[in-house]
């Protein structure tokens, strides 16, 4: 990518309606406010992810769904991510509709300009940053292309990676990976991603306290 | 990369973007969370039948304490080393056998995507963005510190909620 194109994506960050529209969605369904609306107001439930995806039958009067009880191992395993599977291709077509409607270009607008205090990072980050949140490939590579280009210095570059590395991709692995959990934990999805992106910030500041200092060391040794 | 995938020229409709995506939602849960659970499972069922499990739930007891889980609940950040789903394939064998509750598992959350994965997104991530070596160390350590926070944080929300 071409050191223009990056800064112009830095001035000019268009956010459609759509993309706006996909951001509200997309907030009310990992946050779990509408999973258990009552009375007339029940038909929200239908903004709510795990509401859409649903549950299994049960077999017989056990209680237990296909998976049976009481299995262990390799076996268990198996049929336990097969019944994860359901939930996963919903919420990856899901996430593919919001990206068309531009809710990575949203969560740009709102990202790009807190990078300086938030991390110590200039704006034209922006794009790596949104894109570290769903995905661990473009984003070190966006990272990559941004130091070689000269827009980010190495010390910058190892504090991005640093808030990168932790818990990469928050939103995307929350959904896919820890779709074991998510049924069983006392705590929507949402809140548990910002918890996550939290502690990834407190951890990257303290490498941006620890790079801070080896540069005024280098500098007072340069003296 | 947005500029590239807006300049498509063909209209890709809502409909076939959904498809796309579920597609790839679908390779996701055969192969990358279904090894990652068979893994998380068969480590679990390792430390049952050898009796490593008891072995660790006593050793690990003291230091897991700190974040509210008991000490099997170490078989969880082991797993989560080697993949983000096998961590919460293991929190949540750990919750069906009754050896930690939801409120815990949810704990666990926090170290399966905090220091998950950490071999394999070393290469992914650090490696690829050409971090300096430098800070290798540094790179390591602070995934287990972010993983120390998330579940103190988690296990102080967690009671002030009064859910634990």
């Amino acid at each position: 990518m071409a050191v223009e194109t990056v800064q112009n994506e830095k001035e000019k960050i268009k956010v459609s309606p759509q993309g706006w529209l996909a951001l509200v969605i997309m907030l009310c369904m990992f946050s779990g406010f509408f999973a258990n609306m009552e009375g007339p107001l029940q038909f929200l439930r239908v903004l709510d992810l795990n509401t859409l995806i649903g549950s299994f039958g049960t077999i017989g009067d056990t209680g237990a769904n296909f998976m049976g009880s009481g299995g262990a191992g390799a076996r268990d395993g198996f049929m336990f991510a097969l019944s994860l599977a359901p939930g996963c291709i919903f919420s990856m077509g899901l996430i593919e509709v919001f990206s068309k409607m531009g809710v990575m270009e949203a969560f740009q607008k709102v990202f790009t300009p807190i990078l300086r205090p938030l991390l110590g990072l200039p704006g034209s980050c922006g794009l790596a940053f949104v894109n570290s949140l769903n995905g661990s490939d473009i984003a070190a590579v966006l990272t990559k292309e941004l130091y070689d280009n000269g827009q980010i210095t190495d010390d910058e570059r190892t504090i991005f990676v640093s808030f990168m590395y932790p818990g990469s991709a928050p939103i995307g692995n929350m959904i896919s990976t820890q779709a074991a959990v998510l049924p069983i934990a006392v705590m929507a999805m949402g809140p548990m991603i910002l918890l996550v992106i939290f502690c990834k910030l407190v951890g990257a500041n303290i490498v941006r306290l620890i790079v801070m200092r080896g540069k005024k060391k280098n500098a007072e040794v340069a003296k | 990369m947005s500029a590239e995938t807006s300049k498509k020229p063909a209209k890709v409709g809502m409909i076939e973007t959904f498809l796309s995506g579920a597609k790839k939602g679908w390779g996701i849960a055969i192969n990358t969370i279904m090894p990652a659970m068979v893994l998380g499972y068969v480590l679990v069922q390792v430390f049952n039948v050898t009796g490593v499990m008891d072995v660790l739930g006593n050793i690990c007891g003291p230091i897991m304490g700190v974040f509210g889980l008991p000490g099997e609940a170490i078989t969880v950040l082991i797993s989560a080393f080697f993949a983000k789903a096998a961590g919460a394939a293991t929190a949540f064998n750990l919750y069906q056998t009754g050896v930690i509750t939801a409120a815990q598992a949810t704990i666990c959350v926090m170290p399966s995507m905090l220091m998950g994965t950490l071999v394999g997104h070393y290469a992914r991530i650090v490696l690829v963005t050409e971090t300096n070596k430098k800070y290798t160390l540094l790179m390591f350590l602070i995934p287990l510190f972010d993983a120390a926070l998330g579940m103190i944080l988690m296990r102080l929300i967690l009671t002030a909620m009064g859910l634990m």
